[in-house]
C-alpha cells in the first residue's frame, strides 16, 4: 500500500502544534511564577498514533508502522501530595503556635514587667508604705501614704485581672468570628464546594482541571494553618474531595458544614484549637494564679493588721480592695500612738508568700510565652522546609522555562524547516516532474 | 533526584534570611537602648523571677537602711538627753554637798534647795526631749509629754517598748523608759528610789534643817544621788551600745546591698562590650544578606538569553 506523498506535512505540522501547545504552557507556567498554590504544568508529549501499511512497506512486501509525529497526550499538574499533606500537618502547628504566641504577648503586656507600673514593684512599695508607718506611727503623712499605696495596689491588681479576662475573650471572639455564617472558614468551604462540582464535571468529561485543582489545594492549605484537616476522595463523584476541619465534615462533594461547627472529638487544632485554649485554659489559669496572690496578699496583711483590706468576693483579684483610711489604720495594737506591732508585721510581709506568688505568675507567663515563640519558630522552619520540598517539585523555576522556551522554539523552527522540505519536495514533484522537453 | 531551586524558594529564602537577621538586629538594638537584658518576661523567665526576688531583697535592704537611720536619730536624742540629766544631776550632787556643809546655814539651804528645784524642772525638761514630735521617753504614749514640768512628779507615759527592724527578723527596742530612768517622784507617798524621789527627798532635807535632815542628806541622800548617776550612766551606756550594734548593722546593710546590685546588674544588665561586639556582626551579617539577596534575586537565564 503506498503512502500519501503529503504524510510528511501532516507529520511536520503535527510537530508545529505539539511545539506551539508546549510554548503556551511554559508561557502559562512563566505568568504564574508568583501565583500562590500554582503547580507548573506539563505539555507530555506522545508518539502519534503510528500509520499502519498492511503490506509492501518493506523489503519482502511486508507492513509497517510508519511514525505519524508528535502529539500532546495531556496537559500535567506536577504536585506531590505526600508533600502537601506533610505541609498541611505542620502548618496546623504553626497555625497554633503563632496564634499562642500573639496571645500570650498580650497576656505579658498587661503584666508591664519589669517596670515602675509593674504589680512587684507596687508591691515593693506597699511595704515600704508598712515600714515607713513602723517608723513613724503617729505621723498622719505616713498613714495617708500607705492608704493610697494600698489602693494603687489593689488598683494595679484588678486591672491585671481585667485585662487578663480581656485577653481571654478577644481569643474566643476571633474564634466565634473565624467559625461563624459568613466567616473565612465558611467562605472557603464554599468555594471549595462549588470547585468540587467544577472539578467532577470536568473529570467526568475526561479533563484535567489543573488550576482548579491548584486553587482547592490552596484553599485546603489555608484552612490547614485555622485546624487539623484531612481530605478524602468522594466514592462515585471523580475528583470531588470530602475535607474535614478538626475532625468534623467541613465539605462532602458540593455541600458545606453548616456554621458554627462544634468540634466534638477535642480541640481542632491550628489557630482555631490556640484561640480555645488561650480563652478557655490558659487565661483562667492565669486568672486562678492572679487570685491565689491576691488571697494570699490579702489574707498576710489582713493577719498583720486587721480590716486593712474589705472582705473580697469570690475572685479576690477582681474584688481587691482596701478598707482602712488614715484614721481607720492602727499601726499598733493597743492604740497607743507610738505603739507600731502590727505595722512592724506587715512590713515584715516583703518577700515572703505574696511576692513568692507573684513573682511565679510572672515568671509562669514569661516561661509559657518563651517557649511558644521557639515553638513558633522550629514550626516555621519546619514548615519552610516542607514548602521548600514542595516548591521544589511544584515550583516555577525561571531557569527551567526559559531552557524549555528555547527547546519548544527550537523545535517549533526545526518542524518548520522539515515542514519546508516536505514542500519542496513536493514542489519538484507537482511544478517541476514531467516536464521534459518543455 | 537534584533539588529544583525555584523562583519562590529564592525570594522566600533570601527574605526570610533578611527578616531573621534584621529581627536579631532589631533584639540587639533594644538591648543597647534599654541597656537591659530583659525588658519583658519572656526574655528570660528565669532571670526575670531571679530579678524580682533580687530587687524584693533590695528594697527591704534600702528600708532597713532608713529603719536604722530612723532609730540611730531616736538613739541620738535620748543620748544626748541622758547627757545633760547627767550633768544636771551632777549640779544637784555638787550643791547638795555645799548644803550638807555644816557651814551653810538655814539661808544658804534654801536658796540652795530653790536652785535645786529649778535643777529638777529642768531634768524633767531633759526628759520631755522629742524627736521628730514624738516624746522618746513616754514609751508608746509618744504623742504625751512624759512629765509635767510644773506639776507632780508622776510618769504620764507607759512602760511600752518600741521595736524598730534593723535586719531580717532582727528588731530592737529603741526606747527608753522615763520612769525607769527618773521614776514617779513621791508623789503617790511611795518611795521608788528613783531620781525624782531622791531630788524630791533632798529638797526636803536642805529645807528642814534638823540635824538628822544634815545626817541624811550627808548620808542617804548623796549615796541615792550616786545611784542615780550610775543609773543614768548605765542607760546611757546601754544607747550607746546600741548606737554601735546599730551602725555594725547598717554597714553589714550597706555591704549586702552592693552585693545585691551586682547580682541584679549581672541578671538585668546588658553586657554592653558583648551587645556592641553582637550589633556590629549582626550588622555585617544583615548588609551581605541584602547585598547577596539583590545578586541572586536579580540574576536569572533570562539575563543571558538573546
Amino acid at each position: 500500500m503506498p503512502v500519501s506523498s503529503f504524510m510528511g506535512l501532516q507529520t511536520t505540522l503535527r510537530g508545529l502544534l505539539a511545539q506551539q501547545r508546549a510554548l503556551d504552557v511554559t508561557g502559562h507556567n512563566i505568568t504564574n511564577a508568583g501565583t500562590a498554590g500554582f503547580s507548573r504544568q506539563e505539555a507530555v508529549m506522545a508518539a502519534a498514533p503510528a500509520l499502519r501499511v498492511q503490506a509492501g512497506a518493506v523489503q519482502g512486501g511486508g507492513g509497517s508502522d510508519l511514525g505519524a509525529g508528535v502529539d500532546v497526550l495531556e496537559y500535567s499538574r506536577i504536585r506531590d501530595t505526600f508533600l502537601d499533606a506533610q505541609f498541611r500537618g505542620q502548618n496546623t502547628v504553626l497555625g497554633d503556635r503563632s496564634a499562642t504566641t500573639s496571645g500570650l504577648e498580650r497576656a505579658e503586656l498587661a503584666l508591664a514587667e519589669p517596670g515602675d507600673a509593674g504589680i512587684a514593684s507596687l508591691l515593693g512599695e506597699f511595704w515600704n508604705g508598712w515600714a515607713d508607718l513602723a517608723n513613724a506611727p503617729e505621723n498622719q503623712a505616713a498613714r495617708q501614704a500607705l492608704v493610697d499605696q494600698g489602693r494603687t495596689l489593689a488598683e494595679a491588681i484588678k486591672t491585671l485581672d481585667t485585662q487578663l479576662v480581656n485577653v481571654g475573650q478577644q481569643a474566643l471572639a476571633e474564634y466565634a468570628d473565624l467559625n461563624r455564617e459568613g466567616g473565612e472558614i465558611d467562605a472557603m468551604a464554599e468555594e471549595i464546594a462549588r470547585l468540587n462540582r467544577a472539578i467532577n464535571s470536568s473529570v467526568e468529561s475526561g479533563t484535567t482541571p489543573n488550576d482548579l485543582l491548584d486553587r482547592r489545594d490552596l484553599l485546603v492549605d489555608r484552612l490547614s494553618a485555622l485546624g487539623t484537616v484531612s481530605v478524602a476522595p468522594v466514592a462515585g463523584f471523580p475528583g470531588s474531595v470530602i475535607v474535614t476541619l478538626g475532625g468534623e465534615e467541613l465539605v462532602n462533594h458540593t455541600t458545606s458544614a453548616t456554621f458554627p461547627i462544634t468540634f466534638d472529638p477535642g480541640p481542632p487544632g491550628g489557630r482555631l484549637g490556640a484561640l480555645q485554649r488561650i480563652g478557655q485554659t490558659t487565661v483562667p489559669d492565669y486568672r486562678e494564679d492572679l487570685r491565689v496572690f491576691a488571697q494570699q496578699l490579702v489574707a498576710d496583711v489582713n493577719g498583720a493588721h486587721p480590716g486593712f483590706f474589705g472582705a473580697t468576693a469570690a475572685n479576690e483579684a477582681a474584688t481587691i480592695a482596701v478598707a482602712a483610711t488614715a484614721a481607720t489604720l492602727a499601726p499598733g495594737s493597743s492604740g497607743a500612738p507610738g505603739h507600731n506591732d502590727q505595722a512592724l508585721a506587715a512590713a515584715a510581709l516583703r518577700g515572703g508568700a505574696a511576692d513568692g506568688r507573684y513573682a511565679r505568675l510572672v515568671t509562669k507567663i514569661g516561661g509559657d510565652l518563651r517557649n511558644a515563640r521557639r515553638e513558633e519558630s522550629n514550626a516555621q522552619v519546619l514548615t519552610n522546609s516542607v514548602d521548600d520540598r514542595r516548591q521544589s517539585v511544584s515550583g516555577v523555576s525561571m531557569d527551567e522555562e526559559m531552557a524549555n522556551l528555547v527547546r519548544f522554539q527550537r523545535g517549533y523552527q526545526a518542524s518548520a524547516r522539515a515542514m519546508n522540505t516536505a514542500s519542496e519536495i513536493l514542489d519538484i514533484l507537482i511544478n517541476r516532474t514531467g516536464r521534459v522537453g518543455l | 533526584m537534584s533539588v529544583r531551586i525555584t523562583q519562590a524558594m529564592i525570594a522566600r529564602g533570601t527574605l526570610g534570611s533578611i527578616q531573621d537577621v534584621s529581627g536579631r538586629l532589631t533584639e540587639t538594638q533594644r538591648k543597647m537602648a534599654t541597656g537591659r537584658e530583659i525588658t519583658r518576661p519572656s526574655d528570660n523567665p528565669f532571670g526575670t523571677s531571679r530579678a524580682l526576688s533580687l530587687r524584693t531583697e533590695l528594697d527591704g535592704l534600702k528600708q532597713l537602711q532608713r529603719n536604722i537611720d530612723e532609730a540611730d536619730g531616736w538613739l541620738t536624742v535620748t543620748d544626748s538627753a541622758l547627757d545633760k540629766m547627767t550633768s544636771l544631776v551632777q549640779r544637784v550632787r555638787e550643791l547638795t554637798v555645799a548644803g550638807a556643809s555644816d557651814s551653810a546655814g538655814p539661808t544658804a539651804r534654801n536658796s540652795i534647795a530653790d536652785e535645786i528645784d529649778q535643777l529638777i524642772k529642768a531634768i524633767k525638761q531633759e526628759a520631755n526631749a522629742s524627736y521628730g514630735g514624738r516624746y522618746v521617753f513616754a514609751g508608746t504614749e509618744t504623742e504625751t509629754k512624759p512629765y509635767l514640768v510644773d506639776g507632780p512628779d508622776a510618769f504620764q507615759g507607759n512602760g511600752q517598748p518600741i521595736a524598730r527592724e534593723i535586719g531580717p527578723g532582727v528588731s530592737v527596742q529603741v526606747n527608753t523608759i522615763g520612769s525607769a530612768v527618773l521614776g514617779n517622784g513621791n508623789a503617790d507617798g511611795v518611795d521608788d528610789g528613783r531620781l525624782l524621789d531622791t531630788l524630791r527627798d533632798v529638797v526636803a532635807h536642805l529645807r528642814g534643817g534638823t540635824p538628822a535632815d544634815a545626817n541624811a542628806l550627808r548620808g542617804q541622800d548623796l549615796r541615792d544621788l550616786d545611784q542615780g548617776l550610775q543609773d543614768l550612766l548605765r542607760t546611757r551606756a546601754g544607747v550607746g551600745a546600741l548606737q554601735k550594734r546599730l551602725e555594725a548593722a547598717g554597714a553589714r546593710i550597706g555591704e549586702t546591698q552592693e552585693t545585691v546590685k551586682g547580682l541584679l546588674s549581672k541578671t538585668e544588665d546588658a553586657d554592653m562590650a558583648a551587645t556592641l561586639i553582637d550589633f556590629s556582626t549582626q550588622q555585617s551579617v544583615y548588609q551581605s544578606a541584602l547585598k547577596a539577596g539583590a545578586n541572586i534575586v536579580q540574576s536569572s537565564l533570562l539575563d543571558f538569553l538573546r
